[in-house]
């Protein structure tokens, strides 16, 4: 077991705000300003050792044990429900997983409603959580055009803004959970690199605290 | 389907391990790989993986290759408090979920079944750890109580429904979640914190339970720390024990102490288990029961690199002069080669020197 914390983070914007956090709690990266064609980074000075993976990604890298910690979406976590620990809320990348169909859609209790959704695992317990029973419509990539096709009654999907939604004469039924990007830690490495872990943990926290 | 070798490394971790558990007297325990299905249909949940390998007999009967032995071991036990004290190496066959497919999963354990008392208890604890230390000169083996946590909130007056929520944000040390469900339960800060102290509590057994009996815990969880502090006197020295109260078990089958083990370069727990009184019960018997299982497959990660070379020597030869070829082989391998003979050079071969032999000659 390498002496380094190796850290997960999501490709793209999510990713850069993530250790942006990480740089202000005192574990920044030189090679990070100067990536080249490097895939991994790393700060011996702070014991750390970054690498960028695709977001959906970050969980498997982090419950395998091939990252210590690493910062992946609360949706990830709800679908694939990986054995990790979740030591924190980084606060970022906050939206929200609901339900969206047409404005005025009514749920009528005597069909199977057919729900359209990339989250099955997440649409499942929702409407279990209701008592409803649903046809499921696992899809990829464009999700909003189920309803518009009449593939399915309504969606569950990831909303920010609302402005696709919008655009494409949908509208948000119903909140499922709010999704923000959490702090994973692979349940072995914390209890073997327990000081490291624990001590970047309250760092990013009182980081965190600092900014609200 | 997956299948897992029963590899030289395997095989030699259980060599040790049984030595260990032989020599606190527990005896070998031998099961069939298949059993009637219907022993796992009612107990359905308490098998890791819901996916079942089913068969029907010759007579009609559905059969399951084994996914559990404890099920096998309790059927197998008469109703009596008499101590049984078992150990196994078997395979078991899973699905983890739909889309990985079965895998053979080769597992190791012990069983104490019987009028279970403190010693019993702390002595299955104790093989645990030194099982471990059997696997790895590092290992940590986390052991909780499972009343300390649902104690705890049912003393703060948490409705069942929270309560299962809040034992699953505490598996995962998610205090930010729980903090907002607690509020949403309209507990008092205190009770709050004391639950966020208890899901990151983490300190050597004995000093775990020190923390804990200084915290504000209620009657329920107070019984059970009682127990907990009980067990840490008796295994006081007993190798690196850790009070984790996130590790959970499910509680229809599981009560009182459970545990966990890890050894670095395995990115999971290789060693699992807990009292499980709860699933005696299910099964109609009066006794307590306690036991663990390693999981031996996990143990994979941790053999040695392939070497880097098939053979020290490849020796290409024409047939000409067999009885020749013999005797240059013989004086290779006297050497302390690993030769390949061959005529031609093998694809994706590796090999450290290239040799022919012809004409009597060794070149």
């Amino acid at each position: 077991m390498s002496d380094f914390l190796n850290v997960a983070l999501p490709k793209g914007r999510l990713g850069d705000k993530v250790y942006a956090l990480f740089e202000k709690a005192g574990y920044g990266c030189d090679e990070i300003a100067d990536p080249g064609r490097k895939l991994v980074f790393e700060s011996p000075e702070h014991g750390v050792r970054y690498f960028y993976v695709k977001p959906s990604d970050v969980a498997i890298y982090v419950e395998r044990g091939a990252a210590d910690i690493g910062a992946a979406g609360k949706d990830i976590l709800l679908e694939y429900t990986p054995e990790v620990y979740e030591l924190l809320d980084f606060g970022i990348g906050r939206c929200r997983m609901c339900v969206c169909g047409r404005p005025g859609f009514r749920d009528d209790p005597n069909r199977t409603l057919r729900v359209a959704t990339k989250f099955t695992k997440i649409a499942r317990d929702y409407y279990a959580g209701l008592g409803r029973s649903i046809d499921m419509i696992h899809l990829n990539g464009s999700i909003e055009l189920a309803p518009i096709l009449g593939l399915s009654d309504v969606i569950v999907d990831i909303v920010e803004t609302g402005a696709t939604l919008r655009e494409n004469g949908l509208g948000v039924l119903s909140e499922v959970c709010d999704i923000s990007a959490r702090l994973i830690a692979n349940k072995v490495s914390y209890k073997f690199k327990y000081d490291a872990v624990t001590a970047l943990a309250a760092r990013l926290r009182g980081t965190i605290e600092v900014q609200k | 389907m997956a299948s897992t070798q029963f590899s030289s490394i395997t095989g030699g971790v259980f060599s040790k391990l049984e030595n260990l558990w032989t020599g606190r007297g527990y005896t070998r325990y031998r099961v069939n790989r298949f059993e009637e299905y219907d022993l796992y249909a009612k107990n359905r949940t308490f098998i890791t993986g819901s996916s079942i390998l089913t068969f029907t007999d010759t007579d009609g009967r559905l059969m399951a290759l084994k996914p559990d032995i404890t099920l096998s071991v309790i059927k197998n036990t008469p109703n009596s408090d008499a101590l049984r004290k078992l150990y196994y190496c078997e395979s078991v066959y899973r699905a983890a979920d739909i889309s990985s497919g079965f895998s053979e999963i080769q597992q190791a354990g012990l069983e104490c079944i019987g009028g279970l008392g403190l010693f019993d208890v702390c002595e299955v604890i104790s093989l645990a750890a030194r099982s471990l230390a059997a696997l790895s000169q590092r290992y940590i083996l986390d052991i909780s109580h499972l009343g300390l946590l649902s104690g705890f909130l049912e003393d703060a007056g948490v409705d069942v429904s929270r309560r299962l929520e809040l034992l699953r944000l505490a598996e995962g040390k998610n205090s930010h979640e729980a903090a907002a469900i607690l509020g949403r339960a309209g507990v008092s800060p205190a009770v709050s914190a004391t639950f966020d102290a208890m899901i990151h509590l983490r300190a050597p057994l004995e000093d775990g339970v020190a923390r804990l009996s200084v915290l504000p815990l209620g009657e329920h969880a107070a019984a059970a720390l009682s127990e907990l502090a009980r067990i840490a006197r008796a295994l006081r020295g007993t190798g690196s024990i850790y009070l984790d109260l996130s590790l959970r078990s499910d509680e229809r089958y599981y009560e009182g102490v459970v545990m966990r083990g890890y050894i670095p370069g395995v990115p999971s727990a290789v060693l699992s288990g807990g009292r499980y009184d709860g699933l005696m019960r299910r099964l109609h018997r009066d006794a307590g029961a306690m036991g663990f299982a390693i999981y031996l497959n996990l143990l994979e990660r941790l053999m040695p690199e392939p070497e880097a070379l098939d053979a020290d020597v490849l020796l290409l030869h024409d047939g000409a002069d067999p009885e020749g070829l013999t005797r240059a082989v013989a004086g290779l391998e006297k050497d302390g080669l690993r030769v390949r003979v061959d005529r031609a050079v093998p694809e994706g071969f590796r090999y450290g020197k290239l040799m022919n032999y012809s004409g009597g000659e060794l070149k």
